[in-house]
């Protein structure tokens, strides 16, 4: 019997197969190989709501597809597919969003004349397909080959004006730095094989099962010499590299904001839904990895609630509608951090949902502002265009409500359980998850201010420019993604509405039942036991009202709204940071991160690089030189012997022959 | 019966006739008629000691040898021919364009 489980390849090869059609004949086809793309996305985007409901029905499915090196030992490398709650909620996602961004895309880059359209959407089309690969991927190693795919994409689409100087090197910039941290996932996928021998998600043979199992003293692995506790904290640090990589966190969050030179739909699918989601995802999937090690938790809630201010209030002084975007997506995933560490998994994934859907809408917004504007996107010359483009200006509103955190938008719910599981597991005893509170707290009040800056800046107040005051149209196919996303993200929230069902008993926590069942080490349960059992997380048995929280850091969120009400909401705007003095020109130049990356790029490891070089040229060439000397010079002075004359070596043969019988007989004792 | 040594000496004596033209001798042709004396000595040998073992192996490796040698005699000339169109002669110590 064909069943919808059988499609779930497809999903993954539809934009395949549009990225292979815009490549090789989008020349010729119209729109430029967009409408290729479209179809297939949209086909992807029906298969992955059949996957849903099948896995609502309560099925789910893992398969091997293809394996392509078989070990000697146990160790085989297979391609397979997952398909259980998550994955499957991640797929919708992904397909929604890259199907809405394909459409997007028919009105800012075909109605604008764009040159190079089919590389574009090859491009799109290559980037979904790996990363929908990467959501089902059933093993390790599987997952870091579409992760690099991801990567690889992301270069090409930041890059996609490349006679311009700022993209290609934005581009070299996210692929570098990206490179740097999936350098460690490398090395911890290698570690993983190393350890356990296998590097599957699911199952008793799984390396999470396994590694449980080894902590509880059931079984034994190879931890190389160390604590199982300490390896496995080893190895789930460096996996982590390639998370803090790709979704941005701090100290390898500096590729981000430059990749804003990227088209702006593509901005949409890259940092805001897919590629960064990725890292955030792969600490999902393999969360049974994490919660064994209460370190790891820690150093993930740490990094999450820093990143989140740290990058929030960077955001508060930027010019360019874009940027501030950019820095709110870093803060956003420092939040999805915070709550992975903090115990929180159903509210990461949460937060990762409602997260896709209103920065995409967020960031398509600001494309059509920007479209609007003539591709200017310094806010300080826009304002006023609420009136002019009310689409946009709502649906934007909507996305940006749900960003700062006001009730009810998508964003107020998820941000609140992410704040409300930290503190809870905090508060069990756990300063360094208690800082991570505060800051991640503290960031909400930021994220409150430069979000409606960014509004008031944009649509309220007086026109300061031509081009504000007559914005260029902009037609459905850029209004029907922004309709699309701004109900989502007005809605989304209510799926997982804990607050409320806490307070009134109303079991209305779907998204929880909806990753409450599936294969039995990826589920909630056995998620919450493991964060009993190791880091203890909960085992106090505290119980704590939702409401105190979620109005705390609901009233910071209006607080900031307020503030920036007060600055910006006003006919003509002034730079009020200014007042900020030294501060702003910290803040602007994003706290000198740049600089002392590529100190140590240049300064430092340019001399290591010098020194290891002189030492490669002196002493191992040397080596090597030295060695093939002697042999040319004897070989220079042997090779005399072959002079050409058959007498001469006849007489060697002889000569040789007598030697031979000598030796011999003086051996064999003949002429004793 | 003659004693099996008398062979062994008339065979190394061919054999050392015959490495003595080789070492001594430039001529290509008595270089190829040296080299069909150390061949028969070591036929010698093998028809003797298998006289003297009363075993017929040793004769019929005689007859593939003298078998082998004419064949070998036939490609010697063959060669000789190529050198003397190649260096107008036959002397070996002319033909030393293979050397280092």
């Amino acid at each position: 019997m064909v069943g919808i489980f059988d499609f779930t390849p497809a999903i993954v090869l539809l934009p395949f197969v549009s990225f292979l059609i815009a490549l090789a004949v989008g020349d010729h086809l119209p729109k430029g190989g967009a409408l290729a793309g479209i179809t297939a996305t949209a086909g992807s985007l029906a298969l992955a709501i059949g996957t849903v409901l099948a896995v609502a029905g309560g099925r789910t499915y893992d398969a091997t597809l293809y394996t392509w090196a078989e070990g000697l030992e146990a160790v085989n490398l297979t391609f397979g597919v997952l398909i259980d709650p998550l994955s499957a909620l991640m797929l919708l996602i992904v397909t929604l969003v890259a199907f809405l961004v394909h459409v997007f895309s028919l009105g800012y880059m075909n109605d604008e004349d764009e040159t190079g359209l089919p590389r574009y959407y090859a491009g799109l089309g290559l980037f979904t397909a790996s990363m929908l690969g990467f959501v089902v991927a059933d093993n390790l190693l599987m997952a870091f080959m579409f992760f690099e795919l991801v990567g690889l994409c992301s270069y090409l689409l930041i890059g996609f004006h490349f006679r311009e100087p700022g993209p290609p090197s934005a581009a070299k910039k996210a692929f570098l730095v990206t490179r740097f941290g999936d350098y460690f996932f490398l090395v911890g996928v290698v570690a993983v094989f190393g350890t356990f021998g296998t590097a599957a998600f699911v199952g008793s043979e799984s390396f999470p099962a396994l590694a449980e199992a080894a902590l509880r003293g059931e079984t034994s692995v190879n931890t190389f010499g160390f604590a199982p506790q300490t390896w496995f904290t080893i190895v789930g640090l460096l996996v982590l590299g390639g998370v803090i990589g790709k979704s941005a966190q701090y100290p390898l969050h500096t590729w981000l904001p430059d990749a804003m030179e990227g088209p702006t739909p593509v901005s949409a699918l890259i940092h805001a839904a897919t590629m960064v989601a990725a890292g955030v995802y792969l600490v999902a999937r393999m969360y049974g990895f994490y919660a064994i090690s209460p370190t790891a938790l820690a150093i993930i809630a740490f990094v999450g609630g820093f990143t989140a201010l740290f990058a929030a209030t960077m955001g508060l002084v930027k010019r360019e509608i874009k940027q501030v975007l950019a820095y709110s997506t870093i803060s956003q995933y420092g939040y999805m951090m915070l709550a992975l560490g903090g115990g929180g998994y159903v509210a990461a994934t949460f937060h990762l949902m409602t997260h896709a859907f209103f920065k995409a809408l967020l960031f398509l917004g600001a494309g059509s502002v920007i479209i609007a504007m003539h591709h200017n996107e310094d806010m300080w010359d826009m304002g006023g265009l609420r009136s002019k483009m009310p689409v946009t200006y709502y649906t934007f509103l909507s996305g940006s409500l749900a960003l700062a955190g006001i009730f009810p938008f998508a964003g107020f719910w998820s941000k609140d359980e992410v704040l409300y599981e930290t503190l809870l597991h905090g508060l069990d005893g756990d300063p360094i998850l208690l800082a991570a509170y505060a800051m991640g707290l503290l960031a909400v009040f930021f994220t409150g201010l430069y979000t409606f800056r960014m509004v008031f800046l944009t649509f309220h107040g007086d026109p300061r420019s031509g081009t504000a005051e007559d914005p260029h149209g902009v037609r459905w196919n850029v209004k029907f993604p922004l309709v699309v996303l701004g109900v989502l993200a007005a809605v989304a929230g209510f799926v997982n509405m804990v607050p409320v069902k806490k307070v009134t008993g109303l079991k209305i926590d779907f998204l929880h039942k909806w990753l409450e069942h599936g294969y039995a080490g990826l589920t909630v349960e056995h998620y919450g036991e493991l964060l009993h059992d190791f880091p203890h997380y909960g085992s106090a048995g505290l119980e704590l009202s939702p409401l105190g929280p979620g109005a705390v850091s609901l009233g910071l969120a209006l607080a900031g709204a307020v503030v920036a009400h007060r600055l910006y909401n006003v006919p003509e705007p002034v730079e009020h940071t200014d007042r900020l003095g030294e501060i702003k020109t910290v803040l602007y130049n994003n706290y000198y991160q740049d600089e002392y990356q590529v100190w140590i790029a240049n300064g430092l490891t340019r001399s290591i690089a010098r020194a290891a070089n002189k030492f490669d040229g002196g002493v191992v060439d040397g080596v090597v030189n030295g060695v093939s000397s002697v042999s040319l010079f004897s070989g220079s002075r042997i090779r005399r012997i072959q002079t050409g004359v058959v007498s001469n070596y006849a007489v060697l043969l002889t000569l040789g022959l007598t030697a031979l019988i000598l030796a011999f007989g003086l051996a064999g004792g003949w002429f004793v | 019966m003659v004693p099996p040594e008398y062979y062994l000496l008339l065979s190394a004596a061919v054999f050392c006739i015959g490495l003595f033209g080789i070492l001594t001798r430039r001529n290509a042709l008595l270089f190829l008629m040296s080299v069909e004396l150390m061949l028969n000595a070591a036929n010698i040998n093998l028809v003797a000691f298998s006289y003297v073992w009363g075993n017929i192996t040793g004769q019929t490796f005689g007859l593939f040898t003298m078998a082998l040698a004419a064949a070998e005699v036939a490609v010697g000339i063959g060669i000789i021919l190529v050198l003397y169109r190649s260096f107008d002669g036959v002397d070996v110590t002319d033909a030393t364009t293979m050397r280092w």
